[in-house]
């Protein structure tokens, strides 16, 4: 009976709770919450991070671990600078597209911030970042590595904090397009099944290095923002469309500092 | 009094789970120690601290993570009830259940977990989730019992010997 009472009470509490987050009135209190928390987690973080990285691989050598995070990050910044000259390689009619989205809109501006926290949990690939809506971030801002790959869009804003949704979480949807033969599609991510591109035209041609980049079709990202590179496709020729497994440029599980692109503001288009 | 002890005890779990977890994967999932900690807990010292430390430890976590706060409370409240598995556990030892009832408990938490995401329309997508979730999560949890679950016997019997008037189940 003792046990009943406790979980209608607790459970019914925890309901309230919920409401209360869905509505924005703990809020403040997360925030207070992770302002306390964030240098204790980021210690203890740096106390695991050598047993993590001897998890990581245990074969290999710190130094060898060291110069693999340069090379990734050197091929991240030039991956991220040949979608861009791809980009630029393209028709006049594309070009003069693209010149007219960039008037459309205020040259890009960026504020870096640290990331303090990952979520734990295994439903959701969230970081967190000790930047908030008084440093002049707001929901749905696009959050890039330091290498300029895409990385999610902010979903949750605090007033000192903002917890980031990445491209691998299995609620992304990203509208993207494979550089090298224009094709289009959309990158979504899985649970732990890293990162997909779907509904690629089946006469489409894609190949595994082809780059992967946004679309901006929708208006939610900017347009050719490095996703990653195609490491495999599906797809059979009855199938009406192809799969690729795209492998994202930035090393979301490393991430330590991201860029979040204030200047861009994504536009929700409503149905015609 | 204990509790002076138990609760920065189990803030201390859910805050290094929170700062540590995601980079200790195995199996693609991450462990839940403030999960399988409660539960062994429940089984070796019955339920009653347990029921004061789940609304503690769930609101700190999901006070510190981008869940809803009462999210982790709500998904941590079958804890209580699997401990009655241990009267009718065939035999007597004690650590057997405790695997059975963590894998159990995680099943649950992550169920009911996906509901409330659900409910607030952040949902994961349910069919792929016991496969690649569900069940490695569970699996996982089980196989750090014993790290979590010897050092709580250990103190529990310890502090049975040193306050013979406490009464420990099991």
């Amino acid at each position: 009976m003792r046990t009943l009472v406790w979980l209608l009470v607790v459970g019914l509490f925890a309901l309230l709770g919920i409401v209360l987050s869905q509505l924005g009135a703990l809020d403040p209190v997360k925030n207070g919450a992770l302002t306390v928390t964030s240098p204790l987690e980021r210690g203890l973080r740096a106390a695991a991070s050598p047993a993590a990285d001897f998890f990581d691989n245990v074969a290999e050598r710190q130094d060898l671990e060291d110069e693999n995070r340069l090379l990734r990050q050197q091929i991240e910044e030039l991956t991220a600078e040949i979608a861009s000259l791809k980009e630029d390689e393209f028709t006049a009619a594309d070009l003069a597209t693209l010149a007219e989205v960039e008037e459309s809109r205020p040259d890009d501006e960026f504020l870096t911030a640290r990331v303090i926290a990952r979520d734990p949990s295994n439903l959701k690939e969230r970081l967190a970042i000790d930047c908030g809506s008084d440093d002049g971030i707001s929901e749905g801002m696009v959050v890039m590595s330091e290498g300029g790959s895409l990385v999610g869009v902010t979903s949750k804003v605090l007033d000192d904090f903002a917890w980031v949704t990445l491209i691998t979480d299995s609620n992304s949807n990203v509208n993207a397009m494979v550089l090298e033969s224009r094709a289009q599609g959309v990158v979504s991510g899985s649970l732990h099944d890293g990162l997909s591109m779907d509904l690629i035209p089946q006469d489409a041609e894609v190949e595994p290095g082809n780059t992967v980049a946004t679309s901006g079709l929708g208006g939610t990202f900017p347009q050719a923002l490095l996703i990653g590179q195609v490491a495999s496709v599906r797809g059979e020729p009855q199938d009406v469309f192809q799969k690729a497994e795209v492998e994202p440029a930035a090393s979301l599980s490393r991430l330590e500092n991201v860029l979040v692109l204030t200047s861009f503001m994504a536009t929700h288009l409503a149905s015609p | 009094m204990r509790y002076l002890l138990f609760v920065p005890l189990i803030i201390f779990v859910a805050l290094a789970q929170v700062a540590t977890a995601p980079y200790f994967p195995l199996l693609g999932v991450t462990a839940n120690p403030l999960l399988v900690l409660l539960m062994c807990w429940a089984m070796v010292r019955g339920p009653r601290e347990t029921m004061i430390l789940i609304p503690l430890a769930g609101i700190f976590k999901d006070l510190i993570t981008s869940d809803p706060v009462g999210a982790s409370v709500l998904a941590l409240l079958p804890v209580v009830p699997l401990t009655a598995m241990r009267e009718r556990w065939p035999t007597e030892s004690e650590f057997v259940p405790t695997l059975a009832v963590v894998a159990a408990a995680s099943l649950s938490y992550d169920v009911l977990y996906m509901m409330v995401l659900t409910a607030v329309g952040d949902g994961p997508p349910w069919l792929q989730s016991p496969l690649r979730v569900l069940l490695p999560a569970a699996l996982f949890n089980a196989l750090i019992t014993p790290i979590v679950y010897l050092p709580v016997r250990w103190a529990t019997t310890l502090s049975e010997m040193v306050r013979p008037g406490i009464r420990v189940p099991g």
